[in-house]
């Protein structure tokens, strides 16, 4: 709940009756095209991988509109706003990782060659069912919990932008709402739906992101945003290596795996559009194209975030913000971080921009749902439902089951958005519930597809091992003594998340080496393997 | 380590190639968009 200041300080938004019509004539095109390529979703390629027929473009554009979702923009804002130019070092890591890719092909290439349609149904061909099915559950649960907070995220977005009176019911109906729009969307179109709307969004949003970049810059002044940072942060507004700080280079290691390479080759959304594309030379295309767009979804959205700490700190125009995020007499602050940016931009942009932002921002919120609801339900079907089925199963049943699946997780993600009570920062969170599946999956594609002992034993085992991330979550390193309150009142951690997240990766190449050598793989198995490296 | 002026240096350029990037994607990406409707449109007339 929040108090009278806050919600005088949200109702000063530009954000007017213009802008409104601007956002329900764009989520009216969105819902349009749903409706008109419903005819094409029929079969299961087509439902979950656009029929294979993605050309190099529209996979750029639909790849950058799935990973700069406005979730990202927001958890990106935030790490900004409370991190500096440090933050940075993420975003260079996330283009060069991803740049990587393009160039060698590193798992992706070998994926889409063996035209698989989902990460599980390699671990089948180069395994067994056995291991496809771990895999799938793991990446489930672990995808499934990784957007349990983008729906609240999205909505204090909107609550931020539009000045909608922000109380506890408020933040409900406008979750509820963006989750229905959704659903409708994705449930009838599939991928197919999901690569145009990601077209349109991609045009309207790279706009949108440059000219609010330029603004900002010309209202608040080029070097006045740096010294700010100085002066607010100190050196270690802009050095991430400087431990203590939230960041460290055990932050900047872990960042190299779960962003830099587990972002563009593991990730199970981003390898669905690797895997949709025409051909393997299109999609290293398309990778060393994104690397770009995978730079930026979170260097401008840092940006973002500093620039709105520019304005509450330094800006006579933010004065009564300060009190509300940052009080000057160490307070906890009256609102949430998260909302700081959101509320500065609702400050900043002028009528029709701010419509066109919220509108594209709205977009990037669905786009990103839609593709996680996708990839997560198909994956239920495809390698947990039908590998278990004795029986045929028609594709007709496999997409009704999709669709439903669908509908199941919306409910979750709404449950999830007004329950879960941990205090880490989104992106922390984020990096942590997905790395319970990638930092068993990065090691055990990466031995899979380029060490041919690699067996059966060692991928189920390294698979498992990513369950050891669960301890870098705040809830349960509380509940385990992990982290604990010191005798002076701060909280004390023994092992920070990254840390945390480097030893499971640790562990899984152990294990996963270890059960391959104790317990080698059979001819079949080394022979798929071949077929893999081909 | 100059971290400020490294900063600096990255966001411009990787700003820059972002708006290059923009305008040939939204252009070509037009084309592909047409192709793959052709394209759906074909396999669904010949089942």
């Amino acid at each position: 709940m929040m108090n009278e200041a806050a919600r005088q300080a949200l109702s000063q938004t530009n954000f007017s009756t213009v802008d409104t019509i601007i956002v329900a004539v764009y989520l009216m095109l969105s819902l349009a095209i749903g409706l008109m390529v419903k005819r094409y979703a029929g079969s299961m390629e087509n439902y979950i991988g656009a029929g294979r027929k993605v050309g190099t473009w529209l996979g750029i554009a639909t790849m950058t509109g799935t990973e700069l979702g406005l979730v990202t923009v927001m958890y990106s804002a935030q790490k900004g706003f409370t991190g500096g130019f440090a933050a940075f070092h993420v975003a260079l890591i996330a283009g060069a990782g991803t740049l990587f890719v393009g160039l060698t092909g590193f798992v992706v290439g070998p994926l889409r060659q063996m035209e698989v349609l989902t990460i599980p149904e390699f671990y089948e061909k180069r395994f067994n069912k056995h291991v496809r099915v771990l895999g799938a559950v793991l990446l489930v649960l672990a995808g499934v919990m990784n957007m349990g907070l983008f729906l609240k995220v999205g909505s204090m977005f909107i609550i931020g932008m539009t000045g909608l009176a922000s109380d506890g019911q408020t933040l409900q109906w406008v979750m509820i709402g963006l989750l229905v729009l959704v659903l409708v969307y994705t449930t009838l179109g599939g991928m197919i739906s999901v690569v145009l709307t990601d077209y349109v969004q991609f045009a309207v949003l790279s706009f949108a992101l440059l000219l609010v970049t330029g603004l900002s810059i010309r209202e608040l002044g080029w070097q006045h945003i740096f010294d700010t940072v100085r002066h607010v942060h100190g050196d270690a507004g802009f050095d991430p290596t400087l431990e203590g700080t939230g960041f460290g280079w055990s932050y900047v290691f872990w960042m190299i795996i779960a962003v830099g390479f587990v972002g563009g080759a593991v990730w199970p959304t981003a390898v669905a559009r690797a895997l949709a594309m025409e051909s393997v030379s299109s999609l290293r295309r398309q990778y060393c194209w994104s690397s770009i767009s995978f730079a930026v979804r979170f260097l401008i959205p840092y940006f973002w975030g500093i620039c709105a700490l520019v304005f509450i700190t330094a800006s006579p125009a933010g004065r009564d913000l300060q009190v509300l995020f940052l009080p000057e007499d160490g307070s906890p602050p009256i609102l949430e971080n998260l909302y700081a940016m959101p509320v500065v931009l609702g400050r900043l942009l002028p009528p029709v921009l701010i419509g066109l932002v919220t509108a594209g921002m709205i977009a990037a919120f669905m786009s990103t749902h839609d593709s996680y609801f996708l990839t997560w339900s198909s994956v239920i079907t495809q390698d947990i439902v039908a590998p278990l089925q004795r029986k045929p199963f028609p594709t007709e049943s496999r997409v009704r089951l999709t669709r439903i699946l669908i509908v199941l997780m919306g409910g979750y993600v709404l449950y999830w958005g007004l329950f879960y009570k941990g205090g880490e920062d989104i992106w922390d969170y984020m990096a942590v519930t997905g790395g319970i599946y990638f930092t068993g999956a990065f090691v055990v594609l990466m031995l899979g597809i380029y060490w041919k002992r690699t067996s059966t034993c060692g991928a189920t085992l390294g698979l498992l091992s990513g369950l050891f991330m669960l301890l870098g979550l705040q809830p349960i390193q509380n509940a385990v003594g992990l982290r604990y309150v010191a005798a002076n009142g701060e909280w004390v951690e023994r092992l920070t998340s990254p840390q945390i997240g480097l030893l499971t990766v640790g562990l899984s190449i152990i294990l996963t080496v270890v059960g391959s050598l104790l317990v080698p793989g059979s001819a079949a198995t080394n022979a798929s393997n071949e077929e893999a490296n081909t | 380590m100059n971290w400020e002026w490294i900063w600096k240096v990255v966001f411009i350029v990787v700003t820059s190639l972002f708006a290059l990037m923009s305008v040939l994607v939204t252009i070509l990406g037009a084309l592909d968009v047409k192709r793959l409707l052709q394209r759906l449109k074909d396999a669904n007339d010949e089942d």
